[in-house]
């Protein structure tokens, strides 16, 4: 626990440090996208990690958080500190009611109404043009003359830590705790008086939040907002990063964040063999790292602590 | 007039619905049965219409062989599918399925637009287009053929399932694989046929479709979405529910085009999806009264 925290101070610690050692804009960008792409990956991973189900709707809360930045913004000209808060809190509400729905199912049925809700959301958000202008999106967020990338590295990276902090709380609280026993077993978790669906629900309307808060930064960052944040690929891209670092722990998503992120860059010069390449490591992840890259340290690290203690037992009978 | 455009409609929504329910068959075994969230079933589809595409032009091969070969190919893709991936990951739960057959799905995409690129590949027909008049109910003579092949497929695969050994060795294993091991069955051999079953149903069905609309790398998405749609509706594993699924999905979509909005047509089987789920979990026609 205090190991886990200890990383994730330093983690945002070197962040911080980042803007003042690099002034490139394009490798901000890269910074401001891991960023992103680690409150995402923390908040899906409340919901895979911790309440052990495999939510492939977390697109929803993205896109509703992205939409409400953009509707704030353009249409009531609210400025960026209000819409962000508001995004997480609508999107919130949304998790509040797909959550409602959703929690009282199990495995692949959860998947795919997870799922369902976020297409449901992604042509509804195709069709409303009175809203949403339809498959034309929302342009011209305001993003209030802030041109350098590093002044949007700071505003992510603040929320990232308002993600972690919530998410740490989260986590080693009593209900997170309760939501590990469901995870592992809910039979016992209930005779002991957890209330799964509960705990369940806190968890999913808190991942809803900080995804919402992503997609409110998202919607002023790109300053763009179309159909496409509910698609399957951003959804992909999430999945990958959580269960690349590690379900389960905070530190493993972010890890998987900034991983996927550069990875994907750096994959982007071979161009059309990028996605088959994707494909092929997404499976090797699957079938060689079960548990991530968290799950191969922390196996690592118990395979090492075993082989000094029978030394140590040798070393009493000589003396 | 209006009785007439009913009409027109109903037959519309039943031909999409035969079409709906043989892209799913294939998913029905493999989700169904043997539980694998498979989200590279569109793709298995999309492939089976890229090699349809490419033994009827460039084989010159006439479409029933065409169809034949492409079973023949794709039943030794599914076997190697499930012995080199799926197998690894059996009896883990659902999760390392799903990323398992999403990285596959990626992969297949991506390495088809790098073979064949991305414009639809028109397969072709077993018959001349051109339209039947029924009264006053038009439906083009490929569609009529596509829906009997179709129900022949539909009718194929029942019969494998219900008549054969290889069916009764399926059932015992999907019932009880730990008795069904017990009992001499080689289980792995028949976890491995059922997914190339289901694959070549997958695969068939985007050949007879291919060549109706056309067979395009892309389009596999959308079939994995609307099948899982139909699964889900009939009842997990039932192919009568499936047949019913699809029909209800496709009736109920050209309805909805027909007489409410075009625009949203594909919220509706998402809509029936989540119903469904709250009020009866276990489908509309599943004989095992499982709760989800």
């Amino acid at each position: 626990m205090t190991l886990e925290r200890n990383v994730l101070l330093a983690f945002l610690a070197a962040a911080a440090l980042l803007p003042a050692l690099v002034t490139d804009q394009y490798l901000l960008h890269l910074g401001v996208m891991a960023l992103f792409y680690a409150i995402l990956a923390t908040s899906l991973n409340l919901v895979v990690g911790y309440v052990g189900e495999f939510s492939l709707g977390h697109t929803a809360f993205l896109g509703a958080g992205a939409y409400t930045a953009a509707l704030l913004s353009t249409q009531l000209g609210l400025p960026m500190w209000a819409t962000i808060p508001l995004a997480g809190l609508i999107s919130a509400l949304f998790g509040f009611g797909i959550g409602a729905i959703t929690l009282r199912l199990q495995g692949p049925y959860f998947v795919i109404v997870t799922l369902s809700f976020a297409e449901v959301l992604r042509i509804v958000a195709n069709n409303w043009i009175a809203v949403t202008n339809g498959p034309m999106g929302l342009a011209g967020i305001d993003q209030f003359g802030i041109t350098n990338k590093g002044t949007f590295f700071y505003i992510v990276l603040g929320l990232t830590a308002v993600a972690l902090y919530l998410a740490f709380r989260f986590v080693h609280s009593n209900t997170g705790r309760a939501a590990v026993a469901v995870r592992e077993n809910r039979y016992v978790a209930q005779s002991i008086g957890v209330d799964p669906f509960g705990t369940a629900m806190q968890a999913f309307v808190l991942g809803a939040f900080l995804a919402g808060l992503a997609g409110g930064f998202y919607a002023h960052y790109i300053s763009f907002v179309g159909p496409e944040v509910f698609r399957f690929p951003f959804m992909v891209t999430m999945i990958i990063m959580v269960l690349l670092g590690g379900k389960g722990t905070l530190i493993g998503p972010i890890a998987g964040a900034v991983i996927v992120t550069l990875l994907e860059e750096y994959l982007r010069e071979m161009q059309e063999l990028r996605l088959t390449l994707f494909g092929l490591i997404v499976m090797a992840v699957v079938l060689f790292l079960p548990n991530g890259l968290m799950g191969f340290i922390a196996q690592r690290r118990e395979q090492q602590g075993a082989k000094p203690a029978p030394r140590a037992a040798t070393k009493e009978r000589t003396v | 007039m209006d009785l007439d455009l009913f009409l027109q409609f109903l037959t519309n929504g039943v031909v999409m619905g035969v079409f709906y329910a043989l892209s799913a068959l294939g998913l029905t075994l493999i989700f169904g049965l043997m539980r694998v969230v498979n989200f590279a079933h569109g793709e298995f589809y999309m492939l089976g219409g890229v090699t349809g595409w490419f033994v009827t032009s460039y084989l010159g091969l006439d479409f029933f062989s065409g169809l034949a070969l492409v079973a023949v190919a794709m039943a030794a893709f599914g076997w190697l599918v499930d012995r080199f991936l799926i197998e690894r990951v059996r009896g883990q739960g659902e999760e390392p399925g799903i990323l398992l057959t999403i990285g596959l799905s990626i992969f297949l995409v991506n390495a088809t637009l790098l073979v064949v690129g991305p414009a639809p590949m028109k397969v072709a027909g077993a018959v001349a287009e051109g339209p039947l008049f029924f009264g006053p109910i038009a439906v083009t003579k490929l569609r009529l053929i596509a829906v009997g092949v179709g129900i022949a497929l539909i009718a194929g695969a029942h019969l494998i399932i219900r008549k054969t050994r290889l069916g009764a060795a399926m059932r015992a294993t999907f019932q009880d694989p730990m008795a069904a091991s017990l009992a001499g069955i080689r289980t792995g051999n028949v976890y491995a046929a059922t997914f190339a079953l289901g694959c070549t149903l997958a695969a068939l069905s985007g050949m007879l479709l291919g060549s109706i609309y056309s067979a395009q790398a892309s389009v596999g998405g959308l079939i994995s979405l609307k099948s899982f749609v139909v699964v889900i509706l009939g009842g997990m594993g039932s192919f009568a529910g499936a047949i019913a699924g699809g029909l209800l999905l496709g009736i109920a979509e050209a309805f909805w085009g027909g007489y409410v909005a075009t625009g949203m047509v594909d919220v509706v089987g998402f809509v029936l999806v989540i119903l469904i789920l709250l009020f009866r979990p276990q489908g509309l026609f599943s004989i095992r009264a499982e709760r989800a």
